[in-house]
């Protein structure tokens, strides 16, 4: 992991400078903000459209949080690929990762900081997003219990580590920032059907969203399998992206 | 004592061999150039021996440790400039030679005051703080040579280093790599000629994917480009011409027709006695003679001579 350091600084800086850090935490912010307040607000709406007489039913604050971790995993996960899909296959198309890897540098850690990089700046967007919704959603809807959010948003945030590994491993197979974003949405979404075939949910990397959103509405029925399998997925992809890094023509 | 060396170092992309089969041995403190057409196979033996790129067979050392992408290890007494240098444009050029600086683990002060030194030979001083993004191709060139030195690396491997540069940036980068001699073994991929043979002591020629010669510069020119006599003329050289041919140390015997003026170039095989006789046989054949002189030879003729096509400048 030589040189881990001094580029996960050099990668902050990066995504910090082109706007990556501020684009992320713009989005966890706005569906942290705007999901309370687009359900507090919903009725009055309904109410103005018109003739048709639409009944909207009384939402509690674990509606509204579990609708913010439904949106915010579709939609983060496509911030997700188009943030973290050029990782390393831009660096390869541009030229600079043979700049950087000519110096003593080991190929994993040129891999495990944009990793962490990642992680980062999804997990501040989170982090600021959840705090958001937190308080929001306690002034609008009553109170939460804050343990339960936490290891929800603790949950969503393993999700999001899954999508970029898987994201970063593409990155790294090709030259193009397409492909490697093609492949990476191909394989999130197979992993999101396999989530959806009944008894796997609870061992599919896709189904710790759906036992966060359990954990908020005090339903029980725990998915460690899930956990251990993107846990597990997060380490093979980023060895696999050293691996292919290793092998490939920079 | 060998600062690079390689042994049957081959590179296939696909069915075309890029490289094949090269064995080189450059000595410490040398400055060698590694000569070719475009295509030749220059960049990727750079590649190679950089450890960027893996060979499909042979292997290769470099300050006697063996190459390999898993060692960091040997990159740390190690420069490198490829042929078009890539940064990251959101950067200025004092940042990008500080992260450089901060890879090879120097410390702050260090790093500082070689990045001064740097962006002052590098002609960046004035654009230090100027993103990467708005520099001209000479200006990145320029950072790229900089980058490349910033550890004042034993071993430096320039893929076409003057590429891009006007004729000025050349000299003054030409000149940096003459003052290395001696402190650093220089492996420069190039085909300009004249760089070459300007500032190395030992070239190698590649054609092919495959060595054609290596050797001392000197050597090479005395081996494979003896001096040429030249002489301009004034008039029908048809005399001159029939009793060239007739002579045995006449080797070979080219002409050239500009307007009123025919240049000879004659090579010989006895000096002294082409020396002695070609002057009363001008004066014999009545033509004017407008000049009369022994050429030099140049890496241009030996390069044509063993490559067989007309190297670009």
């Amino acid at each position: 992991m030589t040189g881990f350091g001094v580029l996960l600084k050099k990668e902050l800086r990066e995504h910090l400078k082109t706007y990556k850090l501020l684009i992320v935490v713009a989005v966890f912010l706005f569906f942290g903000l705007g999901t309370p307040l687009m359900f507090h607000y919903l009725p009055s709406l309904m109410e103005t459209t018109g003739e048709m007489k639409i009944t909207v039913p009384d939402f509690t604050a674990t509606d509204v949080v579990n609708e913010y971790f439904g949106t915010i995993t579709q939609i983060g996960l496509l911030v997700v690929l188009l943030v973290a899909m050029g990782s390393v296959a831009r660096e390869r198309e541009r030229g600079t990762a043979m700049m950087t890897l000519s110096k003593p540098v080991g190929h994993g850690a040129f891999v495990v900081s944009k990793l962490a990089a990642l992680s980062i700046i999804f997990g501040l967007g989170i982090v600021l997003g959840a705090i958001a919704c937190y308080f929001y959603t306690g002034i609008l809807f009553g109170e939460l219990d804050a343990s339960s959010f936490l290891i929800a948003n603790l949950l969503i945030g393993l999700f999001f580590l899954v999508c970029i590994a898987v994201t970063l491993m593409c990155s790294t197979l090709f030259r193009s920032q397409l492909a490697a974003g093609g492949l990476a949405l191909v394989m999130l979404l197979g992993l999101w059907v396999f989530s959806l075939a009944g008894s796997l949910e609870t061992y599919a990397p896709m189904g710790v969203i759906g036992w966060g959103q359990r954990v908020v509405a005090e339903l029980g029925n725990s998915a460690w399998g899930s956990l251990g399998i993107s846990l597990g997925l997060v380490a093979v992809c980023t060895v696999l992206a050293w691996q292919a890094l290793l092998r490939r023509e920079l | 004592m060998e600062a690079i060396k390689c042994e049957g170092l081959t590179k296939h992309f696909g069915s075309i061999a890029a490289v094949d089969n090269l064995n080189l041995v450059v000595g410490e403190g040398a400055i060698f150039g590694f000569l070719g057409p475009n295509g030749a196979g220059k960049t990727t033996t750079v590649r190679m021996l950089a450890g960027l790129s893996r060979p499909t067979r042979g292997r290769a050392w470099v300050l006697g440790e063996a190459v390999n992408p898993r060692s960091v290890s040997w990159r740390s007494r190690m420069g490198y400039l490829p042929e078009e240098p890539s940064f990251y444009n959101w950067m200025n050029g004092r940042q990008f030679l500080t992260y450089v600086g901060e890879l090879f683990r120097m410390s702050a002060i260090e790093n500082k005051k070689r990045c001064d030194e740097l962006l002052e030979f590098a002609g960046l001083k004035e654009a230090a703080s100027r993103k990467i993004g708005g520099y001209s191709k000479g200006m990145r060139q320029r950072l790229g040579l900089a980058q490349a030195l910033i550890n004042r690396p034993k071993v430096l491997f320039l893929d076409e280093p003057c590429s891009g540069l006007d004729p000025i940036g050349r000299r003054e980068v030409l000149d940096t790599i003459l003052r290395l001699k001696g402190q650093t073994t220089v492996f420069m991929s190039t085909h300009i000629l004249s760089d070459v043979e300007r500032i190395c002591d030992v070239v190698g020629i590649i054609d092919r994917g495959r060595l054609v010669i290596e050797e001392g510069k000197d050597k090479l020119l005395e081996r494979f480009a003896p001096p040429v006599f030249e002489l301009h003329l004034e008039g029908d050289p048809q005399a001159v011409r029939r009793v060239l041919s007739s002579l045995p140390w006449v080797v070979k015997y080219e002409e050239e027709q500009h307007g009123a003026e025919v240049t000879l170039r004659i090579r010989t095989s006895d000096m002294a006695a082409a020396k002695r006789e070609l002057p009363r046989i001008v004066a014999d054949s009545g033509l004017g003679l407008l000049r009369y002189e022994l050429v030099s030879p140049s890496l241009e003729d030996v390069f044509i001579e063993l490559v067989g096509h007309k190297a670009e400048q």
